[in-house]
């Protein structure tokens, strides 16, 4: 795509950010974004943004959020699938040719939401929620199917947790935390058979904001300096249903996943040099991960991935954010050496009902 | 790809009344999009991806409506997001379809929403909800106090009377007899409006709209595939938003940027649309408008902030009857969100209202010789605007960016 990142902000991650509103996270962050694009808000012709009203306990939560997200007198729109979907969004928005220089904008507050609550009242009232269907249960199913269909098993699932969370331990936008062992993470508690406590990531609050530029406000500002190209991106929709069939079926997955590095230009994902997959537990990385058939160079999930942080509703979009800041060498301890293609993964829905790409490109100077 | 032209070449809608019982929610959507596709001569797997339009769940009480509606929608394995600005809902959906279009990254893309208002046993409990927590929620806040006060306000800078509001309503209830989707529909006259009970001064019952059901979808595509499918296809020649602070307080007064009695927000999203669309002289090039009033007073300040009036001069031209469907400007012919309100999909079915005169569908309510047609879309606290053009001749382009 002619779409160009100027700047990108990541809010602090935390268990939990009790000290600022969601008013004040969003502010912060698209603040920041702005400032490391070197460009104000007057100069920018739309917003996109992504919200749960349901995580976020308001009624149409952008009533509140938008003119701190630097929307005031804007053109602004919103997404309620994921962080990652506004990206999208905003990036087709910019490539439209009717507006130039816009802003990304997510976050995601639920210390302060009973998640597993959101969830029931996500399922439908006939089936699903009479039998108490909710994220845990929902993981358990995918990944017992997981583990019929590829052989995954609870050791394999351990030893990933722990890689993970080791990862993240060099990752500086990480929330600290003590890296569990694969003994420790093997024997924690049941959750939703064969799924256990520290199989799962644990959710965060944070917050992400990039600034994007069509190509044609990229050339009539010539000393304007892009972080990344986005070379291309393509997201998915599986059935709702969650039968055997559906649950361990990665080919929406894979076809998604081809659909981006096609359109990035890149002949398979041998290409990349950097993944960042979202996986809300050690099940789903092993199944994404195998789905992903990345050979031995490509570096995956080098940012610790959701055990660095979380935040559910925009985790896809902070690993977008990862990607922007490898290929502009900007990624920190975990930078991956002359990174010059990353894809960044999201998802969202009952085990993964949803799946997004986007591959950012490196910019030479 | 580069920026390419985008055309409405289908839409379909399903009756509009209080409750579906004997349909699912997903059913519900699916009916719409059958229609939309028949209406389009195209089968499921030529839509290259999906908008789903739907505001507030709470209504319907399911959070996840569009992600239970896929399978129904034939989405599944397409690019697939939700699209929610409140009441503006409908009309930031065919916005992002656009986009997708116009992008050039997909050539055929389904814009579908449903929503089901009478699930909840009162919706302006729900809809007191949208407010913060801590300042607003206990102010007794809901869309219909909030927008008497702004209609108050009017009222006041404008010497508007509660007669010349009902006359809209007249008018609305007699243009959605020739709509079969129409949810009221009647011929009534200004007495009967002004005896219907009171609700929040300066409103009457018959001043408000219903709480529909009911599902709506549209199919855009390029231009090239429009003029190969289609003899009279819709072209999208202008697309615009605006977003205000939630605030009332600071949308008034002499340091404020915009009047909320005015709408005058949406002076700025048509300035835009109108700058894309090559629209000079709105009340010449115009001939019909599809804009979504749920109040009686929302048509003045948007017809005079879209440029058809000065300030303060609507409603003296509704008295002469320039809105009629014989009028200079038809103002909603298919009776507008005064007779139907699926908020989830209110502004999706201005769009496709909008498309359906252009492409010369609108049977009973079609207004003659149409060459421009303007749909909005408003949400929050009367603070998300959007206004869309659709043209029977393709927007020129100076660049493709």
């Amino acid at each position: 795509m002619d779409v160009y990142v100027m700047g990108v902000a990541v809010h602090p991650a935390a268990d939990a950010i009790g000290d600022r509103r969601l008013e004040e996270m969003a502010y912060a962050t698209a603040r920041a974004a702005l400032d490391d694009a070197g460009v104000t808000r007057r100069d920018i012709d739309h917003v996109t943004l992504a919200a749960s009203d349901e995580i976020d306990a308001r009624g149409i939560s952008s009533m509140l959020l938008a003119a701190p997200s630097g929307a005031y007198l804007k053109d602004e729109m919103r997404v309620t699938d994921s962080g990652l979907t506004a990206l999208f969004l905003g990036a087709m928005r910019a490539a439209s040719g009717d507006l130039q220089l816009g802003l990304v904008v997510s976050w995601n507050q639920s210390s302060v939401g009973p998640l597993e609550d959101i969830a029931r009242m996500r399922a439908e009232p006939f089936y699903l929620r009479p039998v108490g269907l909710n994220f845990a249960i929902a993981d358990g199913l995918f990944a017992g199917a997981v583990a019929e269909r590829f052989g995954i098993d609870e050791t394999a699932v351990a030893e990933r947790v722990h890689q993970r969370m080791t990862a993240a331990a060099r990752n500086p936008r990480a929330v600290r935390r003590a890296v569990r062992s694969v003994a420790e993470i093997a024997a924690s508690p049941p959750i939703a058979h064969p799924l256990r406590q520290a199989h799962r990531a644990p959710v965060t609050d944070g917050a992400v904001a990039m600034v994007l530029a069509s190509g044609t406000w990229l050339r009539a500002h010539p000393t304007a300096r892009p972080l990344a190209r986005i070379a291309g991106c393509a997201w998915t929709v599986d059935r709702y249903q969650l039968d055997a069939e559906r649950l361990a079926d990665t080919a929406r997955f894979s076809a998604a996943l081809q659909d981006a590095l096609s359109r990035s230009g890149a002949a398979n994902v041998d290409a990349l040099d950097v993944v960042e997959l979202e996986a809300q537990s050690g099940w789903v990385d092993l199944a994404l991960t195998r789905s992903l058939g990345a050979g031995g160079h490509v570096a995956v999930n080098p940012s610790g991935g959701t055990w660095a942080q979380n935040p559910f509703f925009c985790t896809g979009l902070v690993n977008a954010a990862e990607a922007v800041l490898q290929v502009g060498g900007r990624a920190g301890p975990h930078q991956v050496p002359g990174a010059r293609r990353a894809l960044a993964h999201g998802s969202s829905g009952f085990a993964q009902q949803t799946h997004g790409f986007v591959v950012m490109e490196g910019v030479s100077a | 790809m580069n920026a390419q032209g985008v055309a409405v070449i289908g839409v379909g809608q399903t009756a509009f009344r209080s409750r579906y019982d004997e349909m699912t929610y997903p059913e519900l959507a699916q009916e719409a999009v059958a229609l939309a596709l028949t209406d389009s001569k195209l089968q499921p797997e030529e839509i290259d991806a999906v908008v789903f339009s739907m505001a507030p769940t709470t209504f319907m009480g399911v959070a996840d409506a569009d992600k239970w509606a896929v399978d129904y929608a034939w989405a599944r394995g397409k690019p697939f997001m939700r699209v929610h600005t409140g009441g503006a809902t409908g009309g930031s959906a065919f916005q992002a379809a656009y986009s997708h279009v116009a992008s050039g990254q997909y050539r055929t893309v389904l814009v579908v929403g449903a929503d089901r208002i009478t699930e909840t046993p009162d919706a302006q409990f729900v809809l007191n909800l949208i407010w913060d927590a801590f300042y607003e929620q206990d102010f007794a806040l809901n869309t219909v106090t909030m927008t008497a006060l702004a209609t108050q306000r009017y009222m006041h800078k404008y010497g508007t009377t509660e007669e010349q509001y009902a006359n809209v309503v007249v008018r609305a209830r007699r243009h959605a007899l020739n709509n079969p989707s129409a949810h009221l529909k009647g011929a009534i006259d200004i007495a009967a409006v002004m005896a219907s009970p009171r609700i929040s001064w300066p409103y009457k019952l018959f001043d408000i709209c219903p709480r529909s059901a009911g599902a709506a979808a549209v199919v855009v595509t390029t231009e090239a595939l429009a003029r190969e499918r289609c003899a009279r296809p819709a072209f999208v020649t202008g697309t615009a938003g605006v977003s205000n602070t939630v605030f009332m307080g600071d949308r008034m007064g002499p340091a404020a940027d915009t009047d909320f009695a005015d709408f005058s927000e949406l002076k700025l999203a048509a300035h835009e649309c109108y700058r894309q669309a090559g629209i000079t002289d709105p009340m010449r090039q115009i001939q019909a408008v599809e804009i979504y009033d749920p109040f009686s007073s929302f048509q003045f300040p948007q017809l005079e902030s879209l440029g058809f009036c000065a300030s303060g001069t609507a409603q003296r031209l509704s008295d002469e009857g320039a809105f009629d469907m014989d009028g200079a400007l038809a103002v909603n012919p298919s009776g507008g969100t005064l007779c139907t309100n699926p908020i989830g999909v209110t502004g999706l079915v201005r769009a496709a209202e909008a498309a359906r005169q252009v492409m010369g569908r609108s049977a009973a309510m079609q207004v003659k010789d149409v060459h421009n047609v303007v749909a909005t879309a408003i949400g929050g606290s009367t603070q998300f605007f959007t206004v869309t053009m659709l043209s029977d001749e393709p927007r020129r382009r100076a660049t493709a960016g």
